[in-house]
């Protein structure tokens, strides 16, 4: 919770986000945070149309965050040996580094 | 000086009033008190300074750099037992407990959940991982314990509705079904659907039956065919034979 409200994940050029993980398995725990993370209020109200889906298994996988943007780039993270601030923090510069060359596209449009 | 010492002295007595002390005698003679040269200090107020020198306290030592005492046997908070108490209760009574992770939620729809599983007679319970853990490593669910990580719900239930209960769920995206517990049974998400699938005990019970009564129903019939066959046949015999006009011979028997 406090690591969700300190990094302000802007989720606007994200059309999806899908956490799958086996929560038998004991390597999980940052996936679970990171799932819990993306569900605060901040982070869904920069974006509602994002759909965020958690696919629990149990063949023994590894955690996997699969996150799809609106350009068509997809990020993999594996979390087996990731911990959540990490993943936060690459997806946050990620998006942020998508805003602008949104921001930057919309400006050369409209000048 | 020495008058006052004379007068105190004196005042003290008949009997002073003639003997003198040698201490007063030696201070007639002699500087007085306040000197310009150095004066060595009278023997006894030299002892009694020695005495009462000033000696500054030593600094202890910072507690950092002493051991640390053992953490006295950790108090069990009396909250945590009694919570520990209620969630071994619930885990007695119920049939079915299902462990789902909880990701934020708006209140109201909380309690919208709530509502809806209290229908089917599901009680929701918030359960904190510190408090459960015991519970579970001494009761059967053991192998249920890598489950309580990050924040979780207890679904608990006597009556085994998963069907229902799945439904509710899909609707809700925030609580995530991780496995549950059916009947001492511990089962996967794949397998609650599985087992939401499964007809009703009463139903199965009945197909079952119908399946071995099958067999056991077509016996009689079975083992009757090859008489009711032969008869058949007889009575048609007798019909061609009366058909022809008079039995020459009589039926074998």
């Amino acid at each position: 919770e406090k690591m969700a409200s300190k990094m302000s994940v802007v989720l606007r050029p994200v059309k999806s986000i899908v956490v799958r993980f086996c929560p038998f398995e004991p390597n999980v725990e940052s996936t679970r945070k990171f799932l819990q993370c993306i569900y605060h209020k901040k982070i869904q109200a920069t974006n509602t149309n994002c759909e965020v889906t958690a696919d629990v298994r149990h063949d023994g996988s590894e955690p996997v965050v699969d996150v799809t943007f609106a350009d068509g780039d997809r990020l993999i993270m594996k979390g087996a040996n990731l911990t959540t601030g990490e993943m936060l923090s690459a997806l946050e510069s990620r998006c942020n580094a998508k805003d602008l060359k949104e921001e930057q596209k919309n400006k050369k449009k409209n000048p | 000086a020495v008058a006052a010492k004379m007068a105190a002295l004196g005042g003290g007595g008949t009997g002073w009033l003639r003997a003198w002390l040698p201490a007063l005698q030696l201070l007639r003679r002699g500087s007085k008190a306040v000197t310009r040269h150095w004066k060595a200090m009278h023997f006894q107020r030299q002892k009694l300074l020695a005495v009462t020198e000033y000696l500054p306290p030593r600094p202890a030592a910072p507690p950092r750099c002493l051991p640390r005492p053992a953490t006295s046997g950790h108090e069990e908070d009396g909250y945590a037992r009694v919570l520990r108490r209620q969630v071994e209760e619930t885990l007695r009574s119920s049939r079915m407990v299902a462990v789902c992770q909880y990701n934020s939620m708006p209140d109201e729809d909380v309690v919208t959940l709530r509502h809806y599983l209290r229908k089917h007679n599901i009680h929701v319970k918030f359960v904190l991982n510190e408090v459960v853990r015991p519970v579970l490593a001494q009761s059967k669910y053991r192998n249920l314990l890598p489950l309580f990580v990050c924040r979780n719900i207890l679904l608990v239930s006597p009556e085994t509705r998963a069907r229902e209960m799945l439904r509710v769920l899909k609707g809700v995206p925030q609580v995530n079904l991780l496995g549950a517990c059916i009947d001492d049974t511990i089962l996967s998400r794949q397998g609650v659907e599985n087992f939401a699938q499964l007809p009703s005990l009463e139903v199965s019970q009945g197909q079952t039956v119908a399946a071995l009564s099958l067999l056991p129903s077509q016996t009689s019939s079975l083992l009757q065919r090859g008489p009711t066959h032969l008869t058949a046949l007889l009575d048609e015999h007798i019909r061609r034979l009366r058909g022809t006009g008079g039995a020459t011979e009589p039926p074998p028997g």
